[in-house]
């Protein structure tokens, strides 16, 4: 009995000592703070991307704070890292709900992890704002949860159809990711978009998530000689997808469709020429003229010493979503007046354009349809 | 008893994953404690979770049946798996349930009926911190009782020497499909609670990652005492909080830091934390001599 | 378009890779029976301080290769110092040192996410020269004919120095007895270490190529490649460089052959691991192994 007692004293004491500090670190909320919960993966699989999204996530925050004054509502932030695993991001939801007493929460990166830890913020009611979770069923979770993430079942269709009106394509090979919930579910919209738009697919082929010879499956897809390679991968794949088919021989003329996961300068960056023709479908236009896009692009690029992905600007976008709902609320410890004031943002200027939430909390912004020019995004149509 | 229920609301799905990795953790211990390294543990709690999880949500079976039949497959696939591996020694071993492990993992990402990458959705959650807790009692109590019985020396005397030990009478193939079948289960069961206890499973949740974290629950906790592997999930898997709590900034900073302190675990509690709780002379963790014989 | 004979090409490239990887691993196994998880660390380290010398330094690659397959060498040093030596006269060195060198490789993997960040990071446009022939239907770079061409190198001076110099002697009689070769008055320790060395140098070579020829790193490249490298020194028999060497090639025209005979790639992983557990059952010692695996 002796080891048990010891046992559970090596539990409690853990416990203990987190719990003190967590109480030391958090202080209640000033009247004029709204506290706010960012859950992104620094560590883990999509570290890359979580990267970024804080990236943009700070800029807005700079922003607004210094534009708040004495009598605004002060945003205060607090970044944590889900590990890019669904227990860690439920351990972080817990912490931010119940330790930190967060008003609202923007997260976490990945959809697996959001299928799980925004039910815990549902049942609390702390409402949440997913800002990279594209997968089906976020929303459905329940009504504190948002997104400002266009779906690729939103994204897909449009430049399926965008694609085959411009470009007449006929047949085409269909390559992604099937160990990963994100290009998973991308794959299904692509091949329910292809199917209605009447589009042959000639070939399925798949990789895994941190491959980076994609050889075998572009060898078979370019022995079939299709019109299109109609792709559902991230940036750091998809470079390397787009450079090594390329290389391989599959001509220019047949370009690569790829979705949100391509919506990045890291794609241009690093498959340089072979991106030439690369299109895009996605939720954010970085050519955008609008002028807080544009200015977004320039700050960011100067704070960062890399151009914004879309992963950045839906971060950004997100904190300037989640200020209004805190401003319009009135009261930044209330999070069910904040949760209400969320379905009521319209018209508002964002980097994705003006933006309000569907019925069903999901983004109303637009799609776009862009390709790479000239080492540039440029639109090919909505 | 505000701090209390404070405390349980902050640390609760912390305190629960410190359950089931403990026992996950010493479902590995059973046949670690006999020399046997499988790689394979986090695969039968991936069966044992995806059976009670498709028995529950496709078949509507009650919560304590589908926790019955995922034990029972994962020790099932435990003993298939067991006979024609069991035969092979050390790094060996290791690499043939590796190799199954991922083809389970695979398997899981590819089926219709486990739900692919996007996982197995709505599981209804049905497990809590006192059924964790329970099943890892009843379960360290099986463990812990085990050490004394026949099974348990027979295994220990395959650990310290096998060809001695079959020249004693062990029968090694039994004793061994024995162990082997029963850390399965016990990996099933970790399983199926897991599946119970977050509305969803994903394949990369059981995957060759977390087959390593077991083993490291099990070398830093102490794996000659039945209560070193729960040591070792424990701080393990609390260990981020505690980083966190202690404000280490989230990052690369954290992650190395989980590195360092592992190290010094390794380095300077050569019995792991177990160490630290028992007296000097108690036979159970008397340091044993044979290492895994040369390859 | 022949797609088989590409085929062939891809697989005999990737599995070169594989090999060079695997050879590193497979030479601490052949001396010390244990498993260095670090690795792929190393393997890591190396491809990115050779991108930091020729980005950051300025260096030509073929200065900042020797130098960061040095930089890889010494770290192999480093793993060995601090999560090999210490344990060694415990009696559970084997599972001890798995973690212990986990542990080593998480450190790196921090350490090259501080300095790196988490995004994939290229070496400079033009650090190699771009040539493409097409031939046949075929598509060969002058990139892959020199990669080709630097592990052929590699293997054929490891397998020179390990047959022929007193090293490479001194290596191969410690891994067939570490009491009897220090009777025989060779340093074992020293021995170790230079195999340490030895091994993490030609795993960080690896990790240079292979940032090469796919043009990108990132703290986490050494993941997917850890796991298929096990099953190479396994495939090949633990602890056999020629072994290591046939079964990289052996697990990368595998992988390829699976995509064009099946014509689709789900099943790639898969095959290559039912592969793997079939002769662990079959053939446990591997193709070139040798030494007890199994009891009778």
């Amino acid at each position: 009995m002796k080891k048990l007692a010891s046992l559970l004293g090596v539990l409690a004491l853990s416990l203990l000592l987190s719990a003190v500090a967590a109480f030391g670190l958090a202080p209640a909320a000033q009247a004029k703070e709204a506290k706010i919960g960012f859950a992104f993966s620094m560590t883990g699989g999509a570290a890359a991307y979580g990267a970024t999204q804080k990236n943009g996530a700070q800029l807005a925050l700079d922003e607004i704070n210094a534009k708040a004054g004495a009598d605004g509502i002060k945003l205060v932030a607090l970044f944590d890292d889900d590990a890019s695993t669904p227990q860690q991001g439920i351990n972080v939801f817990n912490k931010f709900i119940n330790a930190d007493k967060v008003s609202v929460i923007m997260g976490p990166t990945l959809s697996n992890t959001a299928q799980v830890a925004d039910r815990i913020a549902q049942q609390a009611g702390v409402p949440v704002l997913a800002i990279s979770n594209t997968a089906q069923g976020i929303t459905e979770i329940g009504d504190f949860i948002f997104r400002d993430s266009l779906t690729e079942a939103v994204v897909i269709p449009n430049t399926i159809n965008t694609v085959k009106a411009k470009l007449g394509i006929k047949k085409v090979a269909l390559l992604y990711g099937n160990d990963d919930a994100f290009t998973k579910a991308g794959y299904e919209a692509f091949k329910n978009a292809l199917n209605q738009a009447g589009i042959q697919i000639m070939s399925e082929q798949t990789f895994a998530k941190g491959d980076r010879d994609f050889s075998p499956q572009l060898t078979q897809i370019k022995g079939m000689n299709p019109d299109a390679i109609v792709c559902s991968a991230l940036v750091e794949e998809a470079s390397g997808i787009v450079a090594q088919a390329r290389q391989l021989g599959i001509a220019a003329s047949v370009p690569i469709i790829g979705g949100n996961g391509f919506n990045s300068p890291a794609l241009i960056k690093n498959a340089g020429q072979a991106a030439e023709g690369v299109i895009v479908g996605a939720a954010w236009n970085a050519a955008s003229p609008l002028p807080l896009n544009k200015k977004f692009v320039e700050d960011y690029t100067k704070r960062y010493g890399v151009a914004p992905d879309q992963f950045a600007a839906q971060a950004h976008a997100g904190v300037y979503i989640l200020n209004e709902a805190i401003k319009k609320a009135g009261d930044p410890n209330n999070r069910k007046a904040i949760r209400d004031a969320m379905t009521q943002v319209k018209d508002l200027d964002t980097v994705l354009g003006p933006f309000f939430f569907t019925p069903g909390r999901d983004a109303g912004s637009q799609p776009v349809v862009q390709v790479v020019k000239n080492g540039k995004f440029a639109v090919l149509g909505n | 008893m505000d701090l209390i229920t404070h405390l349980y609301a902050v640390y609760g799905s912390v305190l629960n994953f410190m359950g089931i990795n403990a026992l996950l953790a010493l479902s590995l211990y059973v046949t670690l404690s006999s020399g046997l390294l499988s790689l394979g543990n986090a695969a039968f709690a991936g069966i044992g979770g995806y059976v009670a999880g498709i028995l529950t949500t496709k078949l509507g079976a009650p919560y304590l049946v589908s926790l019955g039949a995922g034990t029972l497959a994962a020790g099932l696939a435990g003993m298939l798996l067991g006979l024609p591996v069991l035969r092979l020694r050390g790094v060996f071993l290791a690499m043939a349930t590796l190799a199954f492990g991922e083809v389970v993992r695979i398997a899981a990402l590819n089926l219709e009926i486990t739900g692919g990458a996007m996982g197995l959705i709505g599981l209804p959650v049905k497990t809590n911190t006192w059924i964790i807790y329970l099943a890892l009692a009843a379960a360290a109590y099986l463990v812990a009782r085990m050490a004394r019985s026949r099974l348990g020396w027979a295994l220990t005397s395959i650990r310290e020497d096998e060809t001695a030990a079959a020249a004693m009478g062990v029968n090694l193939t039994l004793t061994k499909t024995i162990a082997f079948t029963l850390g399965a289960g016990l990996a099933g069961l970790a399983g199926a609670l897991y599946a119970h206890l977050n509305f969803l499973i994903t394949p990369g949740e059981f995957g060759f990652s977390v087959a390593v974290n077991l083993l490291m629950y099990n070398i830093v906790g102490g794996y000659r005492v039945w209560y070193g592997p729960l040591l070792g999930a424990a701080l393990l898997t609390a260990l981020p909080e505690l980083l966190r709590a202690l404000g280490v900034t989230a990052g690369p900073l954290r992650l190395g830091i989980n590195g360092l302190i592992l190290l010094l675990v390794i380095l300077f509690l050569p019995k792991g934390l177990a160490d630290l709780f028992h007296r000097r002379g108690d036979p159970a963790t008397a340091p044993a001599q044979a290492a895994p014989a040369k390859g | 378009m022949n797609v088989l004979g590409q085929q062939l090409v891809n697989g005999l490239f990737i599995g070169g890779m594989y090999s060079l990887f695997a050879v590193g691993y497979t030479l601490v196994f052949g001396v010390l029976d244990i498993l260095n998880l670090a690795h792929a660390a190393v393997f890591t380290m190396g491809g990115l301080a050779a991108l930091w010398l020729v980005q950051s330094a300025g260096l030509s690659i073929w200065a900042a290769f020797p130098l960061a397959t040095l930089l890889a060498g010494v770290l192999g040093l480093l793993v060995n110092q601090v999560a090999f030596v210490p344990l060694r006269r415990r009696p559970d060195t084997y599972f001890s040192g798995l973690i212990s060198s986990i542990a080593m490789a998480i450190i790196f993997e921090a350490l090259a996410m501080q300095i790196f960040g988490a995004h994939n990071v290229r070496f400079p446009a033009g650090t190699v020269p771009v040539v493409i022939w097409r031939l046949g239907g075929i598509t060969i770079t002058l990139l892959q004919v020199e990669i080709l061409a630097t592990v052929v190198l590699l293997m054929v001076t490891l397998t020179q120095l390990l047959k022929r110099a007193r090293i490479g002697k001194a290596i191969r009689a410690v891994a067939e007895n570490q009491r009897a070769a220090r009777l025989l008055g060779i340093n074992v320790d020293g021995v170790i270490a230079f195999t340490f060395f030895l091994s993490s140098a030609l795993g960080g070579a690896a990790g240079i190529l292979f940032g090469l020829y796919f043009d990108s790193l990132s703290p986490d490249m050494g993941r997917p490649i850890e796991l298929k490298g096990l099953a190479v020194i396994v495939l090949g028999g633990m602890g056999s460089v020629p072994g290591a060497i046939l079964g990289g090639l052996a697990f990368g025209l595998s992988e390829v052959l699976t995509v064009a005979i099946s014509g689709t790639s789900n099943l790639r992983d898969a095959v290559a691991f039912t592969m793997l557990f079939a002769i662990m059952l079959l053939r446990p010692s591997g193709i070139l192994g040798k030494g007890r695996t199994r009891e009778a």
